[in-house]
């Protein structure tokens, strides 16, 4: 087992950390919105969807998050169309997420080198983050935390009863759409570190793991962040010290956090209940 | 447009709800057709129908949610929404508090946080409905009739002018509806207009109007008028039993409804 401390010794390991812990803060602050406003599928399809264009953007030597932004953000609008809160589109994204990765493995075999590419893509990296990626999980994390602060009221009333918060006079659709702009953008400013596929261990299971245990918004906020910050740190040391690709292990860090959580939960509902 | 517009209580400038000639519908296929009514300040309308006449459909088509196919809507705002509760989710984390102080995001520009007076004025909503004890309750932890009471709480912060309410008494405990019904002349003294759609036909006769709906408007008049034997059938057909109807008010009760 290697002492952290060596770990941080390590150049890529230190900007890692920080981008993680940033990638931590964007994630828990969007986490909350995602899972009060039910977005969680949106947001893994959000991700996968880039993975084709990413691909193609490796190939051609087009700035990786120019080209996984374009993507995400033409996914949001269309989702913003066609109306983000009919559930009946599982089927859709669900086509859209198997054609996404399809495509994306064709390509990748078709334009790129060897298979070692793909995974990176698909499951993020600890080596070769550079400042680039820093900038853009900064920019997460500040356009996470300003959006909160100046539209987390209208989020949370929204998410609440939409009827209502229209019937109140609240930008409900504009409001909407710009959460979804945002977590399309923030998932991109993800990829490199937690890869394609994987998104969602940033962006949903703190969150998530927070939604079980928090009696309001401001805890959930709160604790989504710590949570996503902590499972972030941890797993990337885990991934540096069995030499897997930081997404996988963050993502069943993640899992294994929030499993427990919600054992832990139900087993005390149940004696609450008798 | 304003020319014919009925303006109840010499009150200046067009009623506060108003449809005319109104046909709405999902997809093109029209569900409520020829409705055309009015309610003016301090006034109350009953909502009746039964289950599919368009009772719903109509606050849809008020709030602007749904276009109309024919006619035109009128709806002074603010106005407050009460949907059916089961609408609203229950695991939400979220305080009656923090649900009455939604209301004041209407009141001012809504990126600004609630101060110290938005939360004084929902503890006082929240007073006025009776669950002043409740403030800090989770939502979704208290009773049917208490969640409906939170909702109008979360109107009363709001200030609204018109009140549309989905079935405020359905799956209510009595305690609530009798505070309900309490809060209802509060409101109308206070020269709001409420539009409240229900199954309780008996209660009805306590608004100042009903309105019965069953896919188009079958009356629109005084309870007298629209409470009459003649104009429950038409309203209802089968769904209908006439209790009594020897010399007094005919007394009725709905059969089949279920609990949306």
């Amino acid at each position: 087992m290697p002492s952290p401390i060596d770990a941080l010794e390590l150049p890529f390991m230190r900007t890692a950390l920080a981008e993680v812990v940033l990638l931590g803060a964007a994630g828990g602050l969007l986490g909350a919105w995602i899972v009060l406003r039910e977005l969680a599928f949106f947001t893994h399809a959000a991700g996968t969807v880039t993975f084709p264009g990413l691909v193609v953007a490796d190939a051609t030597g087009i700035a990786p998050q120019a080209a996984g932004a374009a993507v995400a953000l033409a996914y949001a609008g269309g989702v913003h169309r066609a109306g983000a809160r009919r559930h009946d589109e599982g089927a859709a994204t669900g086509l859209l997420l198997v054609a996404a990765l399809a495509l994306g493995v064709v390509l990748a075999s078709d334009l790129l080198d060897a298979g070692a590419g793909v995974d990176r893509l698909l499951f993020g990296t600890l080596l070769g983050l550079g400042t680039g990626d820093l900038v853009a999980g900064a920019l997460a994390a500040v356009a996470a935390l300003a959006a909160t602060l100046a539209l987390g009221p209208v989020w949370t009333a929204s998410a609440f009863d939409e009827d209502g918060s229209r019937a109140l006079g609240l930008p409900v659709r504009r409001a909407d759409g710009l959460l979804l702009a945002l977590v399309a953008v923030a998932v991109v400013a993800a990829l490199p570190a937690v890869g394609a596929l994987l998104v969602t261990a940033v962006f949903v299971v703190p969150a998530a793991t927070a939604r079980l245990l928090a009696r309001d918004v401001r805890e959930l906020l709160g604790l989504g962040v710590a949570l996503a910050i902590g499972e972030g740190v941890l797993g990337l040391y885990l991934a540096y010290w069995l030499d897997v690709s930081p997404g996988p292990a963050i993502a069943a860090l993640s899992a294994l956090v929030w499993g427990a959580v919600a054992t832990a939960t139900a087993i005390r509902s149940r004696g609450a209940r008798g | 447009m304003s020319g014919t517009a009925r303006t109840p209580e010499g009150a200046a400038g067009r009623a506060p709800v108003e449809a005319r000639g109104l046909t709405v519908g999902y997809g093109g296929r029209a569900v409520l057709e020829d409705v055309t009514f009015a309610a003016g300040p301090a006034e109350t309308v009953a909502i009746l129908g039964p289950n599919g006449g368009g009772k719903t459909t109509l606050l849809r088509a008020l709030l602007g949610e749904l276009v109309p196919l024919a006619g035109s809507v009128h709806l002074a705002r603010p106005v407050a929404c009460v949907a059916q509760s089961d609408r609203t989710r229950l695991d939400f984390p979220v305080s009656a508090l923090d649900v009455a102080l939604m209301g004041a995001l209407a009141r001012g520009r809504w990126w600004r946080r609630p101060g110290r007076s938005d939360r004084e004025a929902a503890r006082a909503a929240l007073e006025r409905v009776g669950l002043g004890a409740e403030a800090d309750a989770r939502f979704g932890a208290l009773s049917g009739g208490q969640r409906r009471r939170v909702l109008l709480a979360r109107a009363l912060v709001q200030d609204a002018q018109v009140l549309l309410l989905d079935e405020p008494f359905a799956g209510v405990d009595q305690a609530s509806a009798q505070r309900i019904v309490a809060l209802f002349a509060e409101l109308r003294a206070e020269g709001r207009t409420l539009l409240v759609t229900t199954h309780d036909i008996e209660g009805a006769r306590a608004f100042d109007r009903v309105l019965c709906l069953n896919r188009r408007q079958v009356c629109f008049g005084p309870p007298g008028e629209c409470l009459g034997r003649a104009a429950l059938e038409a309203t209802y057909g089968s769904e209908i039993v006439v209790l009594e109807d020897e010399g007094g008010p005919t007394r009725a009760i709905t059969v089949q409804h279920h609990d949306r």
